[in-house]
């Protein structure tokens, strides 16, 4: 059974921990604890022992996203403390000493990006990558494919590329403000463009914006949470259409 | 512009021992230009001008790489593809203003711009939207300019500064044409079709251009008949000839034809595997110059080396002419009438007899574009 989850981040706007404490009440199977902001990544590292996440067949961190180069060794200092198992998600543009990040070997799970970074979001931008760190893998994340290409050429390239080193896959909709939205009969109608090019099993992280940064973590955010996993769980499971058809 | 040394165009004369220096200046001038135009529109209008969801896109020669400083027009699009804003205006009439702080005063006092703003059809120099590029395929919307701006886009056109609006919209615009084609794959073969809606509305832009060749020589009262019946002979066939040469080679690039997926367990997903690399190819193919296409099919096709200096020469010596100020006037002002008689006409019927010659030799007696052209090209 494929784990699928959310991102604590599009649940609670830097409120892990609260995140954390509505998810425990859904069937979600997997979570990535969002440290997008530099300033998250330090209380989540101290944090990490003592979170209950035994429910959770996949967890992994995602990195921040933008960050002074300056303090590049120190956030790989702090992501090192999380347990090995974990995938350390990250943005391609925010590398500058390669070997740094070279050492953590399959950890490092690249994300391919939104239109709004320079790099990596086609095929020919991850070849670079993957050759300065050749034991990464892929974090796939399907709303900056599509907002890149909303053809999903680019994305079916990617995933035939790169079957053998995805590891996450991160669903929601990216608006044309590069924002994460719920998933749209359109978005729908793409992800199942490439559904059956991901393999069974890959954990889905969902980063639907399912609250507002003030927005109380009422029954309406619980359901929201609900209708996206079931939204993702019948696309991924769409039957194949096969030439006896 | 891609550097000289990758560009096919160059590496085919270097392998023919040839030198095409009308060619080659046109190059240079283009790689200075692209970059001159680069700077005075982020001085001019903002470091900013360009955005993810409005590039500023060249064609014409630019888009072509024969720009000829001081006597080329600019043709531009401001291309947004995204939310529509009114500040997109703003900055269209800001690119206008800018490019015509670039100039030099003639003799008799008349001012000469760099950046000379495109014709009168109003097809180039403003905003153009991605909805109806995409969307209006054939039909009754797809006006003239409409098409006229898809096509070109298509095989001459040059993001300066961002690209991914012009990249988006390109995909998009592919994948309009694919997807309307019921069977990608040849029937009981492993190799794509020949792309045969994206063919058609090239060869509809073609006649169409030839049409209003007619038409416009009636609007304008002759007016720039013989440059216009240059280009109609050279550089627009040329467009034209790369675009069936895009389309051949869906069906002839065996390096494509290795990626062909035959899953017939899921014919869905096997269908979109197929889609995918066949619009990338197409996105590559249109990437590269149209004289650049043809250097491709020239080695790809293994076409006669004779027949390949023949072509290229002439094209060379078409923009020799046309970038000799005094031969362009004369021929600018040249009308229909006297086009018999005229020495510098003749010229241009001289070097267009013979790329059309290289060209019947190339489309009809090879091998591999023979076939294809009797069965897609002619019925």
């Amino acid at each position: 059974m494929r784990p699928i989850g959310f991102s604590t981040g599009a649940v609670a706007y830097s409120h892990f921990q609260a995140a954390l404490d509505l998810l425990a009440q859904t069937d979600a199977t997997a979570v990535e604890l969002s440290a997008l902001r530099p300033a998250e990544l330090k209380p989540l590292a101290e944090a990490a022992p003592t979170l209950q996440l035994d429910r959770y067949s996949h967890v992994s961190v995602h990195l921040p996203s933008s960050f002074n180069p300056d303090f590049e060794e120190e956030i790989l200092s702090l992501a090192a403390q999380f347990p090995a198992q974990w995938l350390l998600v990250t943005h391609p543009d925010v590398i500058r000493k390669w070997d740094l990040w070279r050492r953590l070997g399959e950890r490092i799970c690249i994300e391919n990006m939104d239109k709004r970074k320079p790099v990596g979001q086609s095929r020919r931008d991850l070849l670079a990558i993957f050759r300065q760190l050749p034991d990464a893998t892929l974090c796939f994340d399907i709303g900056h494919a599509h907002q890149v290409d909303p053809t999903m050429g680019e994305a079916i390239l990617i995933l035939e590329e790169f079957t053998g080193r995805l590891r996450e896959l991160h669903i929601s909709e990216v608006n044309s403000e590069s924002k994460h939205d719920l998933i749209s009969l359109e978005a729908e109608r793409s992800f199942e463009v490439v559904a059956q090019l991901i393999p069974k099993n890959v954990p889905v992280i969902l980063e639907s914006r399912v609250a507002a940064p003030d927005e109380q973590l009422s029954d309406i955010v619980f359901k929201r949470i609900e209708r996206e996993i079931r939204v993702v769980r019948s696309l991924l499971n769409a039957s194949v259409q096969v030439a006896a058809d | 512009m891609v550097a000289k040394e990758s560009r096919p165009v160059f590496q085919l004369s270097a392998s023919l021992g040839c030198q095409w220096k009308n060619i080659e200046r046109a190059h240079e001038q283009t790689v200075t230009a692209e970059a001159d135009l680069l700077a005075l529109l982020q001085r001019d209008v903002g470091d900013k001008f360009a955005s993810e969801d409005a590039n500023l896109v060249v064609f014409g020669s630019l888009g072509r790489g024969e720009w000829i400083d001081w006597l080329s027009d600019l043709d531009w699009t401001l291309l947004v593809d995204g939310q529509c804003k009114p500040g997109h205006f703003q900055i269209a009439q800001d690119i206008r203003d800018a490019l015509k702080t670039v100039y030099q005063t003639t003799a008799n006092g008349n001012k000469e711009y760099r950046f000379a703003a495109p014709g009168p059809t109003g097809t180039f120099g403003n905003m153009g939207f991605s909805h109806q590029l995409i969307h209006l395929i054939g039909g009754q919307e797809d006006t003239n300019k409409n098409m006229t701006q898809r096509i070109l886009l298509l095989l001459e056109s040059l993001p300066v500064s961002a690209v991914n609006a012009h990249e988006r919209v390109l995909k998009s615009i592919i994948q309009r044409y694919l997807e309307e084609e019921p069977h990608l794959i040849k029937s009981g073969q492993i190799r794509y079709k020949v792309p045969r809606f994206l063919l058609n509305d090239i060869v509809r832009f073609w006649r169409t251009m030839a049409v209003d060749f007619a038409s416009k020589q009636r609007d304008r009262g002759g007016d720039g008949w013989g440059l216009r019946n240059a280009k109609l002979r050279m550089s627009r066939k040329l467009i034209f000839v790369s675009g069936l040469l895009t389309c051949f080679s869906c069906n002839l690039e065996e390096k494509l034809q290795a990626k062909i997926s035959t899953d017939e367990r899921d014919i869905k997903t096997a269908r979109s595997k197929n889609l995918a690399h066949l619009q990338d190819h197409i996105l590559q193919y249109v990437r590269q110059t149209p004289l650049d296409i043809v250097a491709i099919a020239v080695k790809e096709y293994g076409i006669n080396a004779a027949i390949a200096e023949k072509l290229f020469s002439a094209y060379d010596e078409f923009l020799g002419l046309v970038g000799d100020p005094e031969k362009r006037a004369r021929l600018k002002s040249l009308r229909a009438e006297a086009s018999r008689t005229d020495p510098i006409f003749s010229e241009v019927r001289a070097f267009s007899g013979r790329f059309s010659e290289a060209l019947d030799e190339m489309f009809f007696s090879n091998g591999q574009l023979g076939p294809l052209t009797r069965k897609y090209g002619v019925f």
